[in-house]
């Protein structure tokens, strides 16, 4: 039981898969239909949208901050471009200004927060603020427009791509898993993304620029929540500006799940997605069994306590000296 | 206290502090020349009544806020609203106990009683606070939705008090407690944790039950603070009180206290309050719609934490870590 426990110390990763995985046996004995094709892909999609958005809350906790501006960038970008698409702007466009605002609003936060030692929980909460308070106003609340049907097509759950018989939003978030995967372990920006959450004292002797890691780290974090943005605009299929509040907390549920600490320094993007996968297992799950959503909501927090105290727990004080 | 020690730190605390109580002085005499009938003497309990809950949120937030690694108390806000849904729903709903030394003791023993489960997460099983106090939150939340639906009930005459003539003893019952706590050697013991816990428990402070205590205390003082918000909306409803979280932590950054830990006071949590409330106020004498309102409020909490930044790094460089 202990070599266990401290096996999943080491590797937290397979808690979180092992609890997926205990999880969906349960809902499939429990809930008739929770292993059917249509459920499986649900959820996949639902895991998926959760993990783009969990993308840049990983790699800035890695860096050793946080960003509560997630969900706020997240309804920036899917009011801004339901919004401008029904103006008629082609959607290459529409995406390239919502990218560079999303990546000028990310570097904004971390620059703060590098340059003047302040919270970035403080930092990312104001900023987010005012953008969503700047998207209110030139929308006077009644954000209009939709998005373009490949979008839709890309992240609808009954869609399939070729022989697959999944929307092509699954084999994008592998590829890009992939990706994120070699940029943390095989790129310079990786290793300093880890040497700088881990010892942001020892970093700049390591002639790392910690300005510049904060100001990227965070530009990307709101560049991947503003993709999670548009690809929940083709989902939902019209413009909401409150559609990013659950992934306030989700995204930092996902990855303290995934078994990356918010000390910082420690992590990885495969967590990530164990934890967004094991949070939708969860949600599904609970809400098969005929909870009421509010009661779904209690079990959820015991249960991210739960998983956390079982492979998330912090060394004590006495091993940091 | 000689004056001399006492002049030394007021002058510390201007230093510090300096530009909350700026925003402080310049909104509270735009308020009054704005609006001089609200801010008349005879109006100052319905006023203060209308601040109580928000600055005993921001007082609650901030003990472990002062005993730093990432202490904080995220479930500030649905833990007052889960409060008030108890005592008015059940406690004065159901069962009629309405008389104010049942309802006052019942909902300081809840108040501890949370603060106490978030202080064992946080400190023992060492779940980095924000997913314990998250995990708590979600609970909170989900129970308090479970046990009133949709707001209802009345409160008693000596509760509606609190919202007129004697608004102003729930917040001032939390300085009161704090005052006493400052004299004892557990507030030295709580700022030394959250300066530099390592030297700390190598000095032989048993830092995990001194971070415990300060969740006591905001469970505590959320619990009187839960007292206010009852009185303010003058009956259990399951909506307001999460929102009050987010607002509780920007004032305390916003008067100045720093969320690294050591630094900092609940003094300076009601001054960042008080300027929350007072430039909603003046915003809203305005008319202008709520979400200028919003861009307003986030721009002023960004501007106002760099501005304590920058005063800092240029007035006390050797005060920077």
């Amino acid at each position: 039981m202990s070599a266990a426990a401290a096996l999943l110390r080491r590797h937290p990763l397979l808690g979180a898969i092992f609890i997926t995985i205990l999880l969906h046996v349960c809902g499939t004995v429990l809930i008739e239909g929770y292993s059917s094709p249509f459920s499986i892909r649900a959820m996949l999609v639902l895991a998926a949208l959760l993990a783009i958005a969990s993308t840049g809350q990983t790699l800035v906790i890695i860096l050793g901050g946080i960003d509560l501006s997630i969900p706020f960038v997240i309804g920036f970008a899917n009011v801004v471009a339901a919004q401008l698409t029904g103006q008629g702007m082609p959607f290459w466009l529409v995406a390239g200004i919502v990218a560079v605002l999303a990546l000028a609003i990310g570097a904004i936060n971390g620059a703060l927060s590098a340059a003047l030692r302040i919270h970035p929980l403080i930092v990312t909460l104001g900023v987010g603020t005012v953008v969503q308070g700047l998207v209110l106003i030139w929308t006077k609340g009644f954000p209009s427009g939709s998005a373009p049907g490949f979008v839709s097509a890309f992240v609808s759950i009954g869609g399939s791509l070729g022989p697959l018989p999944v929307p092509g939003l699954i084999p994008a978030l592998i590829v890009m898993a992939v990706v994120l995967v070699v940029l943390l372990g095989r790129t310079s920006y990786g290793r300093k993304l880890y040497a700088q959450g881990g010892n942001p004292t020892a970093a700049p002797f390591a002639l790392i620029n910690p300005l510049a890691m904060w100001v990227i780290t965070f530009a990307l974090s709101a560049f991947f929540a503003a993709v999670a943005g548009v690809l929940l605009l083709g989902f939902t299929g019209s413009a909401y500006g409150d559609v990013g509040q659950p992934y306030l907390f989700q995204t930092i549920a996902a990855v303290v799940i995934g078994g990356t600490s918010l000390i910082g320094g420690r992590g990885s993007y495969p967590g990530t997605l164990a934890g967004a996968v094991a949070l939708t297992e969860i949600n599904t799950l609970l809400i098969g069994l005929g909870l009421q959503p509010s009661l779904v909501q209690a079990a959820l927090g015991a249960i991210i306590i739960l998983l956390v105290s079982l492979y998330g727990r912090e060394p004590h004080l006495r091993t940091t000296i | 206290m000689s004056p001399a020690s006492i002049a030394s730190r007021v002058q510390q605390m201007l230093s510090r502090a300096g530009f909350g109580l700026v925003l402080l002085v310049v909104l509270l005499a735009l308020n009054v020349w704005l609006n001089p009938a609200r801010f008349a003497p005879g109006a100052w309990g319905t006023l203060i009544g209308l601040a109580a809950p928000l600055l005993g949120a921001a007082l609650a937030s901030t003990p472990p806020i002062l005993g730093g690694r990432g202490g904080i108390d995220v479930s500030i806000g649905p833990l007052m609203g889960f409060i008030n849904a108890v005592v008015v729903a059940v406690l004065i709903g159901q069962f009629g106990l309405s008389e104010p030394w049942v309802v006052i003791p019942a909902a300081l023993v809840m108040g501890a009683g949370i603060g106490l489960c978030n202080g064992l997460l946080a400190a023992y099983v060492r779940i980095q606070p924000i997913v314990a106090t998250l995990g708590t939150y979600l609970v909170l939340t989900g129970l308090t939705i479970t046990i009133v639906p949709a707001p209802i009930g009345t409160i008693p005459e000596w509760l509606r008090a609190f919202n007129q003539g004697l608004s102003f003893l729930p917040p001032v019952a939390i300085l009161l407690i704090w005052w006493g706590v400052r004299r004892l050697p557990y507030y030295d013991q709580l700022m030394a944790t959250g300066s530099d816990d390592r030297a700390a428990y190598t000095a032989g402070l048993n830092v995990p039950f001194i971070r415990l205590l300060s969740y006591v205390l905001t469970g505590l003082f959320g619990g009187i603070a839960a007292l206010s918000l009852g009185a303010l909306i003058g009956s259990a409803d399951p909506n307001v009180g999460p929102s009050y979280t987010l607002l509780a932590i920007s004032a305390a950054a916003l008067g100045g206290v720093s969320l690294a830990g050591g630094r900092g006071g609940l003094v300076w949590a009601a001054i960042g309050a008080i300027d929350i409330f007072l430039l909603q106020s003046a915003l809203t004498f305005f008319n202008v719609s709520t979400f200028v309102l919003q861009v307003a409020y986030g721009a002023v909490l960004v501007l106002a934490v760099s501005s304590t930044a920058l005063q800092e790094r240029f007035l006390a460089p050797e005060a920077n870590r």
